[in-house]
């Protein structure tokens, strides 16, 4: 319950003190919550973007094949580092210094490669999603108790039966907390590609509010894509619970 | 009385980071159908890894194990069922659901597998405990649902690698008498792994003591007497200090060289 009171509290202070410096600054560069909220109004009844639906529908389905890819590659890429010792210490550790470096970095590549469409965001989503699903399988795999393999052993499973049994089900709690950082990050990658350059999509419209200084519809958009991304956070919180309450 | 298990001259030898160490050596031994069969021994003279290869878990490096006329080659959970020291209960799993495991892998379908481990509840005490997790029972129930796993596939043969080497004395004794039970009603045959001199005498038909590193089979002891045995009788308590004087200088030749 304070939980909850803490929460609404910080966000009446920050609407408050977003209002106070909204006020008092430049309107075309900053926009109270009260020039918001009717730019969010207009936004929603497809006023200011008439093809807002076309946009967002874009973006998630940007976001479906990125993710989808990522658990696939992620979870391919972490059982085989996982289940076979030389592969996982020849290249885990690159692995893990590849995800050190700011993705960002890689994404002018991308577009260059995939072009200003839709394959570049999926790509670039892909890549920020794949690699914390991938270290979340090693990690998993390796808490596994070797006792309960030796266990499933005796009673005559097979490799796979084995990794059926019991390493997906001791990693679980693990791997789905990769599965939802893997969710976010893709999601940020889809949104990041598409505001660094793109013709369609929830990013191309934030940019091109943002560079015509339409800064309420700006951040009206902003506040959409927001929810998008809250929205599947929170979808994702509630099966990592209940892989929580199962696991334990 | 037909052999069931006979071991011909296994050899083990384990590579460790100060070079190979011989775990056995040359062991050759035979277990009859129904026999409660102990190995007994020093720590580290090589019984847990024999009890591996009865169950296909370790491959001898020379020698074989044939169990009912058949080489053993792996794992066979049609033929033996193993119990460990650390019991290796799923957490995942409900007090039920792990006593079906075996079963599961069985391609057992849900409802008569469901069947057979309800059955077992009752005889291992844990009516009450089906629908826990191993985390909500204590030491000796764990074990119990480890046995009952075990049980539940039932295998002509029952390996057990000191299933009560966790356990605390009083429940270590309470557990004993609850195995014979069990095993007087079920009549499989138990090769049965041990540093307790009680435990020997009071549940085995046979007893057999290894030497220290490299293990081999140093005596054998036959124990004919009728179960419940009154393990104060003073037979037990001469065969008790026999077995020790036997595996005694053996555990100091280990120590030495520890």
């Amino acid at each position: 319950m304070s939980v909850t009171l803490l929460r609404v509290a910080i966000v009446v202070v920050a609407l408050g003190a977003w209002e106070l410096v909204g006020r008092l600054a430049n309107p075309l560069l900053y926009v109270p919550p009260s020039a918001a909220l009717p730019a969010l109004g207009r936004l929603l009844s497809l006023q200011s973007y008439p093809d807002l639906g076309e946009h967002l529908l874009l973006t998630l389905r940007e976001i479906a094949a990125a993710y989808a890819m990522a658990i696939a590659a992620g979870l391919g890429c972490g059982a085989a580092l996982g289940l076979n010792r030389l592969v996982g210490r020849a290249y885990g550790p690159i692995l893990t210094a590849l995800y050190a470096v700011p993705a960002v970095v890689w994404y002018p590549s991308l577009m260059l490669f995939f072009g200003l469409d839709a394959a570049s965001k999926i790509a670039f989503g892909f890549l920020l999603g794949f690699f914390p699903i991938t270290l979340a399988v090693l990690a998993g795999i390796r808490q596994v108790n070797p006792h309960l393999v030796t266990v499933a052993r005796a009673f005559g499973a097979s490799d796979l039966t084995v990794f059926r049994v019991v390493m997906l089900p001791a990693m679980l709690f693990t791997l789905v907390g990769g599965l939802r950082t893997g969710l976010a990050l893709s999601v940020i990658g889809v949104i990041v590609g598409e505001v660094l350059g793109s013709k369609a999509g929830m990013g191309s419209l934030i940019n091109h509010a943002y560079g015509l200084f339409r800064t309420a519809d700006y951040v009206a958009l902003v506040v959409v894509t927001l929810a998008l991304i809250v929205g599947s956070d929170a979808v994702a919180s509630v099966l990592e619970r209940r892989a929580q309450r199962w696991t334990e | 009385m037909t052999e069931l298990i006979v071991v011909e001259g296994v050899d083990k030898r384990y590579a460790t980071s100060s070079g190979p160490v011989d775990a056995l050596r040359r062991v050759s031994l035979s277990v009859g159908a129904g026999e409660f069969c102990t190995l007994i021994g020093p720590s580290g003279c090589g019984k847990s890894t024999l009890l591996g290869m009865l169950g296909g878990l370790v491959r001898p490096d020379a020698g074989r194990v044939v169990v009912d006329g058949r080489p053993v080659d792996g794992p066979d959970p049609r033929r033996a069922a193993t119990v460990f020291q650390d019991p290796g209960l799923f957490p995942w799993r409900t007090t039920l659901e792990n006593i079906e495991f075996g079963l599961e892998l069985q391609g057992v379908a849900r409802e008569r597998r469901r069947a057979v481990a309800a059955d077992l509840l009752g005889p291992l005490g844990l009516r009450e405990f089906a629908g826990k997790y191993p985390r909500e029972l204590s030491g000796g129930m764990r074990q119990r649902v480890a046995i009952g796993r075990a049980l539940a596939i039932d295998t002509p043969i029952v390996l057990m690698d000191e299933p009560f080497g966790a356990l605390d004395e009083q429940t270590r004794l309470l557990m004993g008498e609850w195995l014979l039970d069990i095993w007087r009603r079920t009549r499989q045959t138990v090769v049965f792994v041990t540093h307790s001199l009680h435990e020997a005498v009071a549940l085995s038909t046979r007893v057999i003591v290894m030497t220290a590193r490299p293990g081999r089979i140093k005596s054998v002891l036959e124990l004919p007497m009728p179960y419940p045995r009154a393990i104060e009788s003073t037979e037990l308590v001469a065969l008790r200090a026999k077995l020790w004087s036997e595996i005694r200088e053996e555990s100091l030749r280990a120590m030495g060289e520890a």
